[in-house]
């Protein structure tokens, strides 16, 4: 394995990365930034530029304009010894049909060289050991979807590109590669760059995340600054929602109301909705139900999105 | 590299008929002349004095359509290897140069070719023998007549592999073949510059020699630029 450590604080590093197709702007002045370590979710609506992008990061399309920094190397200089480190699954895994699973991984080894052993040491991670020796030809679509992960993972890259990963496979192979990506920073010190146009697929797997929208790049930053966009707000049903909203703001505690409910917005500590509560029974009006509603990231991600799509 | 990455081209021709069809052909075209001999022998017998070089033009007859149906067949089959599931981005995403793949696909595709044009000629020479026309073997004809077809069509191959390696379905290898064929077939109706007519051989200069060198030269032309297009396109 390599020698060289250099510490470079980004895996990945675009700078002002552009891809335009004739007329349409696929990807739009892009900064994507990838620490080492880290499990980064690529999300995106479908059609938003992820695909052309990783395309761009493998060196299989050329940007238009900007540039891809990947190991703190220049891409189009160095593309051959940036690509040795990486592992990739594009979108549909590729194979070829009339070969097995053997054959598939013997003819990629063969241009990474790694050892044979290591074949077997992937088919066993993806679980496909039994049917090392089958034509691809026969595989379901999940099978496939494994053997496009174990050729991802052949020569043990530093950084590991999936794109859709779990695409075609089963609630229990989901968890699966879930547990297996969730692994590799930590067992093998990969970084990874997990793709997806479902949140909830990258939420329990990422720690940074990067929100594409129509190529340009509305969010980037941890899952946990994510998170706390996600406030939460209290709602209360009462009797009397006007005299209640009245009330609450005589006690000085700032709601909205709408029909029979109000809401709490930004105070959302026990106290205050203790207090709340306190002030609405003094008032003599009554609390049916008061309830907690959190914003998801999936709600976070639909904001962010829609609002770029109004723009 | 070069050594992998044809080790790899010959591991994924496996199973796909290229090499039932490398042998097919050429004993398909000596087959075509051991019907023809066995029906019409004392017919044919009149037509030449030299027998050996009669036989040796009626087999050739057919070795450009059958050599221009081979380089169609094989470089469409060799594209669908890569085009069907798209094996080109996970291929190109490993760390070879393009102008390698390029390389190895045409060499593999021109050594299957160059064996086919190895059996045409001991399949000829074979067939020859027991027809017992005596005197001696004219070698310098026969391995003129094996060889310089396969030189001749070098552009055709250089032209189709081009095709089938920048298309994103088999449709447009399939139908440059079909134009091909079909051109090569009315090699006689062509002018001398069109490169269908080389591989029969026929020019105003009555040497079979300049076809094939003409086909050697203009066919690495036509691979560079092609290698160049293939280098330049985006992987979709």
């Amino acid at each position: 394995m390599g020698v060289e450590v250099i510490e470079v604080e980004y895996i990945v590093e675009t700078t002002k990365l552009t891809k335009i197709f004739g007329k349409e702007t696929a990807v739009k002045g892009l900064n994507m930034k990838i620490p080492r370590g880290e499990i980064y979710g690529f999300l995106g609506p479908n059609g938003a530029g992820k695909t052309t992008t990783i395309r761009m990061l493998l060196g299989l399309m050329k940007p238009t304009s900007g540039s891809v920094n990947i190991f703190g190397k220049d891409l189009r200089s160095d593309k051959l010894n940036i690509l040795r480190k990486v592992g990739s699954l594009v979108e549909n895994p590729s194979y070829y049909p009339h070969l097995t699973a053997y054959e598939n991984l013997e003819a990629m080894r063969k241009l990474i060289g790694c050892e044979k052993a290591r074949i077997h040491e992937v088919l066993e991670i993806v679980r496909l050991t039994e049917v090392t020796n089958k034509k691809v030809k026969g595989f379901s679509l999940g099978m496939k979807q494994r053997l496009g992960i174990a050729m991802a993972l052949l020569n043990q890259p530093e950084l590991l590109i999936l794109d859709e990963p779990t695409n075609g496979l089963d609630p229990s192979g989901i968890i699966e590669v879930r547990n297996l990506i969730k692994s590799l920073p930590q067992t093998y010190g990969m970084t990874v760059l997990i793709s997806s146009h479902l949140l909830s697929e990258v939420d329990q797997v990422a720690t940074t995340v990067g929100i594409l929208s129509k190529g340009k790049m509305i969010y980037q930053d941890s899952i946990e600054a994510m998170r706390r966009h996600a406030q939460s707000q209290i709602t209360i049903r009462v009797s009397h929602g006007e005299r209640a909203w009245r009330s609450l703001m005589a006690a000085g505690i700032k709601t909205q109301f709408e029909g029979d409910t109000v809401m709490l917005h930004d105070h959302t500590d026990d106290a205050t909705v203790a207090g709340a509560v306190r002030a609405l029974v003094q008032e003599n009006i009554s609390v049916y139900r008061i309830e907690e509603e959190r914003r998801t990231l999936e709600d976070i991600f639909l904001q962010m999105t829609t609002k770029e799509r109004a723009v | 590299m070069m050594r992998k990455l044809l080790q790899v081209e010959l591991m994924k021709i496996k199973r796909r008929g290229f090499w039932f069809l490398t042998f097919l052909g050429p004993i398909g075209v000596v087959a075509l002349q051991v019907v023809n001999y066995s029906v019409r022998w004392d017919y044919l017998k009149t037509l030449s004095d030299d027998h050996w070089l009669f036989y040796l033009q009626n087999v050739s007859g057919f070795t450009p359509l059958a050599l221009v149906l081979g380089i169609a067949i094989l470089t469409s089959s060799m594209a669908s290897i890569e085009i069907e599931t798209n094996a080109w981005k996970q291929l190109l995403a490993l760390p070879v140069r393009k102008t390698s793949v390029y390389l190895a696909k045409f060499t593999v595709l021109a050594g299957l070719l160059f064996i086919a044009s190895i059996v045409l000629c001991v399949a000829t020479l074979a067939y020859g023998l027991t027809l017992e026309f005596g005197g001696a073997v004219p070698v310098a004809d026969l391995l003129e007549y094996s060889f310089y077809p396969f030189f001749a069509s070098l552009p055709i191959l250089a032209l189709q592999l081009w095709v089938a390696m920048v298309s994103e379905n088999q449709g447009w290898p399939i139908t440059a073949g079909v134009l091909n064929v079909i051109l090569t077939y009315s090699a006689y109706t062509l002018p001398d510059w069109a490169i269908w007519k080389w591989p029969s051989l026929i020019n105003d200069w009555n040497e079979p020699l300049y076809s094939g060198l003409m086909g050697l030269g203009v066919g690495l032309v036509i691979y560079m630029v092609g290698m160049m297009d293939f280098v330049r396109r985006d992987v979709k």
